[in-house]
């Protein structure tokens, strides 16, 4: 695995790592270290990332003396779901956005998250709900609240687990990256790679969860690779579901041949759908 | 022999007119053209753009009355033909209109694979329309231009056959004709063929070697990505319905591109991917897709499995 690339104010990487204890307590400290220099308060949950701090140097000096001064806080699994909430994706946000907020108040630049809880990627039920709550989370980086996250998985877990979690980043490093993506950029919800019939039902379920504003919804397609059928089908039952909440849909920079499909299928009768071109 | 005019369709009124110039076509249609509009029917004329004209200026006046279409275009591939007199028929019922139709996809110029493809055209439409909402539809036929082959093929594929001097049953009338066309395996390529095999993991890398090799051999980009598009479609049907795998074959003649899938299953139904599927209908959408965005689409179904043929014209 190459290294991991340096994170930027409100970026949200999800890394994939190999059991090489090292390389991982070396990406975890100069991931934090990149914080320290950009004067953000260090928050980092769960036991496999908390462990890595206890080793020498590296980048972010004494954990112990960071802690003491308020720089750096350290919250196992269990104390993070005790405090913050059963992985509820409300409560998760409500959670990270007062810790990014008192970080901000007491002179900080921003809240930088170190996460491994892939207990609760590795179950299928929890993974659910952490793919929400990780969907939401990147909304609230997006929206430049001052919120970085690296959310550590181990690439053990199962492909269809890896590829859920990370669908949901806009930054992966991993060896195997999965094959759409869908995060926010400002106030749109990008699509990039390619999805099929056979990766469709992801996207139905990160789409049914993503939280959109009262004016409605912006679907960015202008990186797209591919989108088959199935995956328009997917976009064409989003936009009647928001429409049944008054809610309208913007497609923006969609193919002049998906547009053709959408078209030729009829779903430009049942799905209302506002087609935009790219960087409207 | 009867006279020209018929009266409203009782029930699918499917027709032959062999015409011999343009004399003589305009002999033929404008009374049925004219009957029509006397009574007050839907009248779609899909020609191709040259008749189209002379039809319109024959018919002055009453050309604004008259749904013309151009053939080159709706019946690119015949494959869609079926699907737009469906949808015309379902349109016009509904409002209390009845339909009548002048179709020539058959016109004078199209390549032997065009032809082939219009002859199973001609008899799905008895298969799709027979039994259904009463309609008229005649089906000029240029005598003076066409291969033979085709002229004769017509009296297999319509019911009536007739000139501008009238109309009679046809004794060679060939309904059946439909299983065995459906089922007779396409022409064996004649050039050199990749050809590859993929099964359920391989959808994504079948749908960019089909377009690889389109970009290789320099179609422009928009019909890459079709056939990527259709690919994907394919290959999906075949890892979902066709038996879990399926070949990919591609070639390309001095005229055209070729990607030909393979596979396992069987469809029964010829009309497969002719008609539009209904909104809330799950599946069944990938052939439709392909015959609506693709040149000319030729599918095969018999025991030895099923075949779709995509041309791409240069």
């Amino acid at each position: 695995m190459t290294q991991v690339p340096a994170a930027s104010t409100s970026d949200h990487i999800c890394w994939v790592y190999d059991e090489d204890d090292a390389s991982f307590d070396r990406t975890v400290r100069r991931f934090l270290a990149g914080g320290l220099e950009r004067d953000e308060r260090l928050l980092v949950v769960g036991e496999r990332v908390i462990a890595s701090l206890g080793s020498a140097g590296d980048g972010i000096g004494d954990a112990a003396a960071l802690i003491a001064a308020g720089a750096l806080r350290t919250l196992t699994m269990a104390e993070a779901y005790e405090e913050a909430g059963e992985v509820v994706s409300g409560t998760q946000r409500t959670f990270y956005d007062a810790a990014t907020r008192t970080a901000l108040a007491d002179g900080y630049s921003g809240l930088r998250v170190v996460t491994e809880v892939s207990p609760l990627a590795e179950d299928a039920g929890t993974r659910a709900t952490l793919v929400e709550w990780e969907h939401l989370a990147d909304e609230y980086a997006a929206e430049g609240s001052g919120f970085t996250a690296m959310c550590a998985y181990p690439s053990r877990l199962s492909a269809q687990a890896l590829a859920d979690v990370a669908t949901v980043h806009p930054l992966v490093h991993a060896d195997a990256v999965p094959p759409f993506q869908v995060f926010f950029d400002d106030d749109r919800l990008a699509l990039t790679g390619s999805v099929d019939t056979f990766s469709a039902e992801r996207l139905a379920r990160v789409l049914a969860s993503s939280p959109v504003g009262d004016d409605g919804a912006v679907l960015d397609l202008g990186q797209v690779e591919f989108v088959d059928i199935a995956a328009s089908r997917v976009i064409a039952r989003w936009a009647q579901d928001l429409e049944a909440r008054s809610l309208p849909l913007e497609v923006r920079g969609a193919s002049p041949l998906l547009q053709r499909m959408w078209q030729v299928l009829g779903l430009t009768q049942v799905a209302p759908v506002a087609f935009t071109r790219a960087g409207a | 022999m009867t006279a020209t005019l018929t009266g409203p369709a009782e029930a699918f009124d499917h027709e032959a007119l062999f015409y011999r110039d343009e004399e003589d076509f305009l002999a033929g249609l404008l009374p049925f053209v004219r009957e029509g509009l006397e009574f007050d029917e839907a009248v779609v004329v899909v020609e191709p753009r040259a008749r189209l004209d002379l039809l319109r200026d024959a018919l002055g006046d009453d050309a604004s009355a008259v749904d013309l279409r151009d053939m080159a275009e709706v019946g690119r591939n015949p494959g869609r033909i079926i699907g737009v007199w469906d949808r015309l028929l379902g349109e016009h019922t509904a409002a209390g209109r009845r339909l009548r139709g002048v179709g020539e996809p058959a016109f004078a110029g199209r390549r032997e694979s065009e032809y082939f493809e219009c002859r199973l055209h001609e008899l799905l439409l008895n298969h799709a329309f027979d039994g259904g909402a009463p309609w008229r539809l005649l089906c000029p036929y240029d005598e003076t231009r066409l291969p033979r082959a085709v002229v004769r093929a017509a009296l297999h594929n319509h019911p009536t056959a007739g000139t501008s001097a009238g109309r009679r049953p046809s004794p060679d009338y060939a309904p059946g004709e439909v299983a065995e066309l459906f089922a007779a395996p396409l022409p064996a390529p004649g050039e050199a063929v990749l050809r590859g095999t993929y099964g359920p993991a391989d959808v994504p890398a079948t749908r960019r070697t089909v377009a690889q090799y389109a970009r290789r051999i320099g179609l422009p980009e928009d019909k890459v990505e079709v056939l990527e598009l259709a690919a994907s479609e394919l290959a999906t049907n075949s890892v979902q319905h066709g038996g879990g795998s399926g070949t990919v074959a591609m070639w390309t003649t001095p005229s055209a591109a070729i990607v030909e899938f393979h596979d396992a299953g069987r469809l029964t139904e010829p009309l497969t991917g002719r008609l539009m599927p209904a909104l809330d209908q799950e599946g069944g959408r990938g052939i439709f897709l392909v015959n609506q965005l693709c040149d000319l689409v030729q599918l095969r179904s018999s025991d030895e499995g099923t075949t779709i043929r995509i041309t791409t014209w240069l």
